[in-house]
Formats: structure tokens, sequence, C-alpha cells
């Protein structure tokens, strides 16, 4: 009974730290971007204001005579504007003439009259910006007007900075508030979880510190055929870890273990996650994967045709949507707030990796490496702790596989990703990983550093063929 | 630029942007059907068949979309939907002239009720897929409408229930169908901005997800479970709420009204105006439905009653007999039409127009606009002579 009593609460606690976990880290996502928000608002408001001022101010700015670069402007563009109208008024005469070229006299009255017109209205809008003949009044009337919209601008001004002062100090007041509020109680529930935690030594024990992935007798049999057997190997944090093997090697079958899709006959898999603890990944599903920071693609390019390239990207954040159903059905402003700030994340990364220009695209009809990069950009997303990559140069050319090698490493270096790949390609494997590691039918061969490999008989025979 | 003509292109750019405000479309809408409520009040003449045609299209709209981000979004097929629509109207008829419940509690209950059957059918949905599922859930909507016919303690049986009253605030109130016109068009304008929303928030996403590949939504974290039981949730509280809505305003119902065709009219229309948009739902709906309502079932050309009929039969003094018997039978087939125009429809949509009439709609927008501007070439170059 105790025991039942143990695991309903342990569920709790898990489930209220995720929850925590969750709104803190919208609310140190969201202060940042609210504020800037805010200002640009500020900004745009003293500048509308300005505007305003400014446009009031020309009429009598012309009666008393000063010189502005505005007016000279407005100036500029209403002559233009007359003029443009005459250059399209005497290319329709030309047109006239060249069909009826006997009338050469008509041509030519219509041709005075019209150039006669485009002097009339050039004077007419000279003489509406020809200063005022009373000078003084003009100027006296243009000073007070000056002064007054001057002082309605500057209150403006001074009220939208105050009311924009006054919500930063609110932003923030509510920020710490929220924070102060919701991190202590994250740390009275994560020290009640291990108070209450046995399996984590063990997990502790099974995992050695630095380890991201471990695999642990893993075996996986369909039928009798055994397609991993009894396969141990231990990835490291921030490393670039390589899978190879010949055809049939049960390579995919492993990355399908460790991403749920298949569960195991026996054995474990370990992962220790951002939060540093350690988990048995053989209680997840296929779907809590993700959570815990594990992405991966697919070796044959599995995107949504129906999406744009930046929704595509924003499926894989979508567990880190907090709005609930309700406020989706009628897209709250929390929902509106979410979507902003991941919609700039999702451009950042599209930035990152020289996507952008295909940010509002159709995958359907892409080029196959693009859409390559399109998969690798929607693992970035969810700040993941370990990318896995089937067969990431599949399909691509030499150039496209010389700028890979190029992205994986740039990805493991600015998003702190450990990358675990399968490829067939070994110029790519052997320039890239830190650690190989050859199977071959479900069995491990080899593992070590590229050049290691390469030196092995093992691994020759597996993929040339042992002497008969 | 100047500070003069920066307001000027600011004040455009503020109604461009309400214009090009997603609920705008949904809004004019409204306004229209408001509009032509409006002009019959007015004394135009609208017959009450167009009147209720439009109401009935109006609640049928309601359940496609719910239909459509079941299949459009979600990508499965439902055969059900007359048996959920069913239980809606049965549900308010029994609850409102045998309980005397105000409505606004029976469609709290019914929502709840759909959120309930749409569980149970999720859950089925999970093991079934494609046809199979369409089959379950036909057989689902055959056992509700045996149901209908047999449970005559609850739906008067195979005559029909009938509903004139409801129930406000505690009283009985005749049903005004002018009033309740007025309550649907608002509330079909909240369903269609509601709809948008589901569309195009991160659940409509997953569920596209889920739709074009199980596999990578589930590795992006889609849990497939909750979000097949909420698009079947999401369809059946549509269809429940349709149910409620029609027995509201059309004060009748029948089993024989619930049965295979109705779903399968659902589906076609869904399918004819395409799947995955709210104005597609719409033009389909009043294609499917519309048509059949207002023009197929209401044209009469027999000889004693249409006029112009008459006087054309009178021109060939000879052949009066055949002529006359030619239009008799005509008019007896020609409620049946319908079906023959239906079916063609689907089957040159199907073939042509995949995306449905909505994609029709926009590639034809696209021509023209196209065409003018090509249009307008020409007689530029016919006024001012070709660019030099």
């Amino acid at each position: 009974m105790a025991k039942i009593d143990k695991v309903i609460v342990q569920w709790f606690l898990h489930h209220r730290i995720k929850q925590l976990e969750s709104k803190i880290l919208f609310e140190k996502d969201y202060h940042p971007f609210f504020k800037e928000d805010k200002k640009e608002q500020h900004l745009q408001k003293c500048q509308r204001a300005n505007q305003t001022m400014q446009a009031s101010l020309i009429q009598p700015m012309i009666q008393a005579g000063k010189p502005s670069d505005d007016i000279a402007s407005l100036l500029a563009h209403k002559l233009q504007k007359v003029r443009t109208r005459y250059y399209w008024k005497n290319r329709s005469l030309q047109q006239w003439y060249s069909r009826h070229q006997e009338d050469n006299a008509q041509y030519q009255e219509r041709k005075r009259k019209l150039h006669q017109a485009l002097l009339e209205a050039e004077t007419k809008v000279r003489n509406q910006f020809e200063p005022s003949t009373d000078m003084e009044t003009a100027n006296a009337v243009y000073e007070t007007l000056q002064a007054k919209k001057r002082k309605v601008y500057d209150k403006a001004c001074e009220r939208s900075l105050a009311k924009f002062d006054q919500k930063m100090k609110q932003a923030t007041k509510r920020h710490e508030s929220i924070l102060s509020k919701l991190e202590p109680r994250l740390q009275k529930f994560e020290d009640k979880l291990l108070q209450l935690d046995t399996s984590n030594s063990q997990l502790e024990a099974a995992l050695p510190e630095g380890v991201v992935l471990k695999l642990d007798k893993l075996s996986m049999h369909f039928g009798g055929l055994k397609a991993v057997d009894q396969l141990s190997f231990e990835v490291k944090r921030g490393e670039i870890f390589g899978l190879i093997g010949p055809n049939g090697a049960g390579k995919t079958t492993v990355f399908n273990c460790i991403t749920r899709f298949y569960k195991q006959t026996s054995g474990n898999v370990y992962f220790r996650n951002r939060y540093m603890e350690p988990l048995n990944l053989s209680k997840f599903k296929v779907h809590d994967v993700i959570k815990e920071g594990i992405v991966r693609t697919f070796q044959n390019v599995e995107l949504i045709w129906e999406l744009n390239v930046i929704e595509n990207l924003l499926v894989a954040v979508h567990t880190q949507y907090r709005s609930s159903f309700f406020g989706q059905l009628f897209n709250s402003s929390r929902l509106r707030k979410e979507e902003q700030i991941m919609r700039q994340k999702a451009m950042k990364i599209l930035a990152d990796l020289e996507l952008s220009h295909y940010a509002y695209w159709y995958p359907l009809g892409l080029p196959y490496g693009i859409l390559k990069k399109v998969e690798l950009a929607r693992t970035l997303m969810v700040n993941p702790d370990l990318i896995i990559l089937d067969e990431p140069a599949a399909g691509l050319n030499d150039i496209e596989t010389v700028a890979l090698q190029k992205t994986i490493r740039k990805i493991r270096d600015e998003y702190n990703a450990t990358i675990f790949l399968v490829e067939h390609d070994m110029g790519l494997v052997m320039e890239v990983c830190d650690t190989v590691c050859a199977i071959s039918f479900g069995k491990l061969l080899a593992i070590g550093t590229p050049k290691q490999i390469q030196q092995s008989t093992v691994v020759r025979e597996a993929y040339l063929g042992g002497e008969a | 630029m100047n500070s003069l003509s920066l307001i000027r292109q600011k004040r455009i750019g503020q109604l461009k942007s309400l214009i090009h405000h997603p609920y705008f479309g949904f809004l004019v809408v409204g306004a229209l059907l408001l509009f032509m409520q409006g002009l019959r009040a007015a004394g135009v003449n609208i017959s009450i068949t167009v009147m209720r045609t439009f109401g009935l299209t109006m609640i049928y709209v309601i359940i496609g979309l719910g239909f459509s981000i079941l299949l459009g979004y979600a990508g499965l097929a439902s055969l059900g939907t007359a048996g959920f629509v069913g239980i809606g109207t049965y549900l308010v008829g029994y609850l409102t002239t045998k309980m005397g419940f105000p409505i606004y509690i029976i469609i709290i209950i019914s929502i709840l009720g759909a959120i309930l059957i749409g569980l149970i059918i999720g859950f089925i949905s999970l093991r079934i897929e494609g046809m199979y599922l369409a089959i379950i859930t036909l057989g689902l909507s055959e056992i509700l409408n045996e149901v209908f016919k047999n449970a005559v303690e609850f739906t008067n049986g195979t005559n029909g229930l009938n509903m004139s009253t409801i129930v406000f605030f505690g009283t009985f109130e005749v049903i005004n169908i002018e009033t309740i016109f007025t309550a649907l068009v608002f509330i079909l304008v909240l369903v269609m901005v509601i709809t948008f929303n589901i569309m195009k928030s991160p659940t409509g996403r997953a569920m596209l997800a889920m739709k074009n590949s199980e596999s990578a939504a589930q590795a992006m974290g889609v849990s497939i479970l909750k979000y097949r039981l909420m698009a079947f949730m999401i369809a059946t509280v549509y269809a429940v709420v349709g149910g409620v809505l029609y027995m509201t305003y059309f004060g009748f119902s029948i089993p024989s009204s619930w049965g295979l065709a109705f779903s399968l009219n659902i589906l076609a229309a869904i399918i004819v105006g395409g799947s995955r948009s709210i104005y597609g739902v719409l033009l389909g709906t009043f294609m499917i439905f519309g048509l059949d309502m207002a023009v197929f079932q209401t044209i009469n050309v027999s000889p004693t009653q249409n006029a112009s009929v008459a006087a054309f039969i009178a021109r060939f003094p000879e052949h009066t007999e055949q002529l006359s018997e030619f239009f008799r039978s005509l008019n007896g087939a020609i409620p049946t039409m319908s079906y023959i125009f239906n079916g063609v429809l689907i089957i040159i949509v199907i073939m042509f127009y995949p995306g449905g009439l909505y994609q029709l709609v926009i590639t034809l927008k696209a021509k023209i606009s196209k065409l003018i501007s090509k249009v307008m070439k020409k007689v530029k170059v016919y006024r001012y002579g070709e660019d030099r």
C-alpha cells in the first residue's frame, strides 16, 4: 500500500515539476520579448505624434517663409505629380498623332494647349508655396502655433514615456514576483522528490558522469531474427557519435529503440537529460521522449507537406505551448504571445541554417538538400540535448555533404547538443565524428576513434567479407 | 516622403489591415445573411423556402465545419455524422417538450454528451483506420437510427418528434423563425471564428502532422491518442450542436432524415467544397444542400400549375397530350435530379480539382487577375504607345 502511495506522490510531483518548469521557461522567454515590444510601441507613438505635429505646421511654415526640407520635398512631390500627369497626356497625344498624321494643325494646337496647361498647373502649385505678403503676422502666427503644437507633442511623448515606464515597472515586478513565487516552489517539489526517490541512485550508478546515452545489453528480436543482439555502448556529452555498419546491421532498429518506436526485447537504454537527471528510457512513450531533449530525423524526409516551412518548425515546439485548449479556441493573448516568441525563435534558427528565404514556402517541390536541412532545423527548435540523425547525407551531392559537415559541427558547438548519427557515407563519418561504433548483425564489432576503426580488421571483414 | 503622405499611407494601411483580417470574411458572410433577412422584413419578395434553405444550410455548415476538422485536419473518415445530429435533435426535443429544460442548459448538456460520445468513438478509432473506421462509424450511426425508430418513449418513433415551443427564462415560447434565423447567423459566425482558430492553432498543426506522417508526429511529441480523441470530440460536438439548432429552427425530426444519405451528403459537401478551408465548406454545403432545397425542390413544371409551361403547350395544339404527359413526368423527376447533379459534381471535382471548389475559385481568381493585367497592358499600349 505504501508503495502505491509513493508511486502516486512521485507521479504527482513529477507532473507539478514539469508544469512549473514550463511556466518559468515561458516567463523567462516572454519578459525580454515583452520589454522590446512595449519599447517599440512607445517609440512608434512618439514618431506618430511628431508626424502629426509637422503635418499641422506645414501651412503656417509656408506662410511665414521658413525654409524646411519637409516643405521642399512636398513641393517637389506635387510638381512631380503634375509633370507625371503631363508626361502621360503628352504620350497619349503622340499616340493620337501617329494615327492621325494628316491632322497636323490640330496636333500643334493640342500640344500648345497641353503645354500651357502644364505651365499653369506648375505656377498654381508654386503659388500655394509662396510665403504670405504680411511676413510679420505670419511669423507670429507660426511661432505661437509651433509653441502650442510643440507642447502637445512633448506632452504626448511624456505621457507615452510615463506609461512605458510604468508598464516596465509593473512587468518587472510581476516577472520577479512570479519567479520568486515559482522557483522556491519548484525547489520544494524537487527536494521532496529527491527524498522519495530511491531508483535514482541505481540509475546514477548505471550511468557514469559525462555520459549522455548508454545502451545496456540492448536486444531487439523480430520473431526469430535478432536485429540487435546484446548491444552496449556509451555516448559522451558533447561529442559527435557515428554508428556504422553494413546494410541490415540493425542501425535504424537501435535508433527506433532509443526513440521508443520499438519496445526492446531486453536490455535498457539510459539517458541523462539537461537537468543531469538520469532516466531509464524504457519507461517512456514515443511522444514523451522529445520532452527530455531527444529529437530525431528520418531516413526519408518526414515533413508535413500541408504546412509551410516555418509551421513545420512550430510543430516541433508543440509540447512547449502552455495555452489551454480554450485559449486556443478563442486565440487568447497568451497564445498570440507564445506564437510570436516561437516564430521569432524559428526565424532565428532558419537564419542560422541559411533557410530564411524558404520560411513561407511549402516543402513540396523544394530540393532534397533543403528538405534535409529543414528537418535538421526542426530538431533544433526544442533546445535538444541529443540529436539523432538517420542518414543525414543520403541523397545529397558532394558539395551539400561538405556543407552538412560544417552544419553538424556548428550545431554541436552553438546549440550544445550531442549528435548521434547513422551514415553510409564513410567520408562524412570519418571527417566529422569523434567516436565511431561499428556493428554487424546487431552485434558490436569495434568502437573507437575514426582512425582506429579504419585500421580495424574486424570492420574491414564485415564490410568486404572475410577471407575464404 | 514627407509627413503628410506618411499619415495618409498609414490610414490606408489601417483600412487594408482591417480588410485582410482573417475574421473579416466571416463577418461579411454574417452581414450578407442578416442583410437578406432585413430585405425580407422590409418587404422584398423573398420566399419562405429560400429563407428556410439558408437557415438549414447554415446548420449544415456548422456540422460540416466539425467534419472538415475531422477529415481535412486529423485525416479520419467518419460516416456517423447523421447519428450524432439525430441525437442532438431528439435530446432537445425530449428535454424541452417533456421536461421543460431551458435551451441554454440543453446546449450545455448536449455538448457534454457529445464529448462523451466523441471519446468512445475516438477510442475505437485508435485500432482502426481508413475505410474500416468509416464502416464502424456507419454501423454505429445505423444502430442509433434503429434506436430512434424504436425508443418511442423518447423519440415518438417513425412518426417523428414535433417541437413548436422552446423554453428561455422559464417560460414556453412559440418558435419564432425570424429570431432564430438571426441567432443562427451569430452562432455561425462564432463557429467559423472558432474553427479558424482551431485550424491555425498548435492543435490544428498537430492534427495535420498526425495526418501527414504519424511517425514524424510522434517523434515531435504529438500524442496520437490525445489528438484523435480531440478530433472526434470536436466533430461530435459540432454535430450535436447542429442537431440542437436544427430542431430549434425546423421544429421536427424524423428518424429517416438521419440515415446514411445525410452522412454521405455532408461528406460530399466537404469534398466538393474543399476539406481544409472554411469558405470551401460554406461553398460545398450550399452546392450540395442549398441548390437541392432552393432550386431542385421548388421548380414546378406541372402544366396545371405553371402558367408559362401551359402557354408553351398551348402553342402546339396537335401535341398537347404528349407534351403535358412529358412535363408531368419531368415534374416528378426534377426533385431527384439533385442526386445526378451532386454525383456529376463530385466526379468532376475529384478528377480535376482534388482540393475542392475552393481551389477552383482561387485558381480562377488568379487567372482573372492575370487576364485583367494583360488587358490593362494592352489598353496602355494602345493609349500611350510602347515604352521607349
